[in-house]
């Protein structure tokens, strides 16, 4: 039995994601079960590794983005009864790029040595983070700005959406379209539940923004610079509706006193501290 | 806090009308491109020598709310120290002479900043020797002279990037012992590098991106863990290179628990901005078009361009505006565009003024210095 369930989000890159899927096929097929999500793409661009396809029509109009592909891929496993087999889930966009080596045998035996993390990054090569990971590899923060995570069955279990376990909420809330604050309020359910957010440098992992600068048309989504406005515009609305935030620092001193009052808490992980 | 870059005349002016009519400590700090002691050659604003500048403004600001401040004073922070060559030992001679008048003309702040070297990459503990012997020079001047003085510390001016928090705590605790030992004062301020870097007319590092950039910790991190530090220490934390950050950045400024921040070419470039306006919404184009080519040709915006620049020639000039206010040329042809413009009606310098000050305004209000209307 595999203990990670692997999602790939994909959308109008088949060949992106195919790569992505193989390199894990290649390097951790012993630790992973690979899914692919399909947020709306053209029938002709499907991976070949699809497993499940989002081809309703908004979906095939706007696509899914992080919260609601994820969503899509994990309310997948659950509805197929599959959801438990599972000790964690790694969250990937095709745009990611793994190291050439094993990724989550090292991962799953981060998460072994620290009982109480629920969200692990792997750290990437441009990071600023890469240098306060350098006595120790992994540390515990209260800020993660990435798009590869891997969450802790038990974390999802604490804060999934039971009783609507569907795309829009079962567990990143999918009001927020493009993400704006996403990985903020993941962050913020983690500490006030007990479980810690960590950014490890035993692996990297990068994202090759590239495909978005280059392909957009392709991808059928906003360029660039279009896509980054509407991302901040509607998650600023999204954190002012949803929590009365008018700005990022008040989401931002939200989950740093979570941060703070889990190490009141658990003294045994002050050295995991950043 | 905010500190004031004397980009021109007006510049300075603006700051003192505001810090008197809101009766607000505004910091003016010059830096020794800006404004220097006439041994040295004085510096581009205004032609003025650092005596000259501070009785200016002692003079005008009656309600004593002005802080003169020497923003990174240190060998070789003189253009004229960098193209003469000049050795370590004549930079360190040169820099104690500037900030010597400084103390005589009244500065109250002194920013020590020995980071720069144009002959080698100095190891931090040898920036940290120039640092003390240029500290302990001028608290020994400053009770000869019989005045106050506060000192702010920091290196690295614009990297973008972030400095680390072991960096921050060495660099702290051996200033601490050093003033321990020598029974001096610990500085006031330490300037942070918390992702702010001026680049064109924008602001570029991750304080105000809501994207990563590269190399860099995010502010989100950064700032809260070097503000432990500062305050550990009993420090306050000074922000350089904040110009155009956004309203809603400034107004965490003072909630984040930064101290005091600084702000210098957004001022200058307001000033170029309405100064060319104003002539082109009144039929003096040519005189507008002449003040341009001088600003292009003075190749001072080179130092402010983002690498695949798109900036036009236009920008470019606006961007260089203030570095040629104070030469015969433009000096001539404000003349002209005055007496032209009070014919309208319109008193050039006034209207300038007025511009600056809306912008200082900005950060006064943002930083809740002032009442906002």
């Amino acid at each position: 039995m595999k203990r990670v369930a692997t999602i790939i989000l994909n959308r109008n890159l088949p060949e992106v994601t195919n790569r992505l899927y193989e390199h894990l096929v290649q390097h951790d097929d012993d630790v992973t079960d690979g899914f692919v999500v399909e947020a709306g793409s053209d029938f002709e661009r499907l991976s070949r590794y699809t497993t499940w396809y989002a081809n309703w029509p908004d979906a095939l109009a706007h696509g899914l983005r992080y919260s609601r592909g994820m969503n899509y891929g994990l309310s997948q496993l659950w509805k197929e009864g599959r959801f438990g087999q599972y000790d964690a889930f790694f969250l990937l966009t095709n745009d990611t790029e793994l190291q050439s080596s094993p990724t989550l045998a090292p991962l799953m035996g981060i998460l072994e040595q620290h009982p109480r993390v629920g969200i692990l990054s792997p750290c990437a090569a441009r990071w600023g983070e890469r240098f306060l990971l350098k006595e120790n590899s992994t540390k515990y923060f209260w800020f993660i700005h990435n798009n590869a995570y891997l969450l802790r069955r038990d974390f999802v279990e604490s804060i999934f959406n039971e009783d609507q376990p569907d795309f829009m909420n079962f567990v990143f809330d999918g009001s927020n379209f493009r993400g704006y604050g996403f990985e903020s309020e993941l962050i913020a359910k983690a500490y006030a539940n007990d479980w810690a957010a960590a950014i490890t440098s035993e692996v990297w992992a990068g994202e090759n923004e590239s495909h978005l600068l280059n392909q957009a048309d392709l991808i059928k989504t906003e360029g660039y610079e279009e896509n980054l406005m509407l991302y901040v515009e509607e998650g600023r609305r999204w954190m002012r509706n949803k929590y009365g935030f008018n700005s990022r620092w008040s989401m931002q001193q939200h989950v740093k006193n979570f941060y703070d009052s889990f190490f009141d808490f658990h003294p045994e992980f002050k050295s995991y501290r950043i | 806090m905010l500190g004031v870059g004397p980009m021109s005349v007006n510049c300075v002016d603006a700051a003192i009308d505001l810090s008197n009519e809101h009766e607000v400590p505004i910091l003016l700090i010059a830096s020794r491109r800006q404004i220097d002691s006439e041994e040295i050659g004085g510096g581009y604003v205004n032609n003025w020598t650092t005596e000259e500048f501070a009785r200016y403004v002692i003079d005008r600001d009656k309600k004593g709310k002005i802080l003169l401040a020497r923003d990174h004073g240190g060998p070789w922070q003189n253009p004229n120290e960098k193209d003469e060559n000049i050795s370590l030992r004549r930079a360190m001679e040169s820099s104690k002479a500037s900030f010597r008048a400084d103390l005589e003309a009244g500065f109250q702040i002194l920013h020590i900043d020995p980071s720069v070297d144009i002959h080698c990459q100095p190891h931090v503990d040898e920036v940290l020797d120039r640092i003390f012997e240029l500290y302990e020079f001028c608290w020994s001047q400053a009770q000869q002279l019989r005045q106050d003085v506060i000192f702010e510390i920091g290196t690295e001016e614009q990297s973008g990037s972030t400095n680390s928090q072991e960096e921050l705590d060495y660099t702290l605790n051996a200033v601490q012992k050093f003033c321990n030992k020598c029974n001096l004062p610990l500085p006031s301020f330490m300037v942070i590098q918390c992702g702010t870097r001026v680049m064109e007319t924008r602001n570029v590092g991750s304080f105000d991106s809501p994207v990563r950039v590269a190399d860099e910790l995010p502010t989100e991190i950064q700032l809260p863990k070097m503000i432990e530090i500062c305050n550990r220490y009993g420090i306050f934390m000074k922000e350089h290179n904040t110009d155009y950050l956004s309203d809603e950045a400034l107004q965490w400024h003072p909630r984040l628990g930064i101290h005091a921040a600084n702000v210098a070419p957004e001022f200058g470039v307001t000033e170029s901005r309405a100064l060319v306006e104003v002539l082109e919404t009144n039929g003096l184009a040519e005189l507008s078009d002449s003040f341009l080519q001088l600003a292009y040709d003075s190749n001072k915006w080179d130092k402010w361009m983002l690498p695949n620049s798109q900036a036009t020639d236009r920008d470019r000039a606006i961007i260089a505006g203030h570095y040629v206010f104070s030469t015969a040329e433009c000096i001539a042809l404000k003349e002209e565009a005055g007496r032209a413009l009070a014919s309208k009606g319109i008193e050039l310098e006034q209207h300038l003024r007025q511009h600056v000050k809306q912008s200082i305004l900005r950060y006064l209000r943002n930083f809740r210095l002032v009442r906002s209307q």
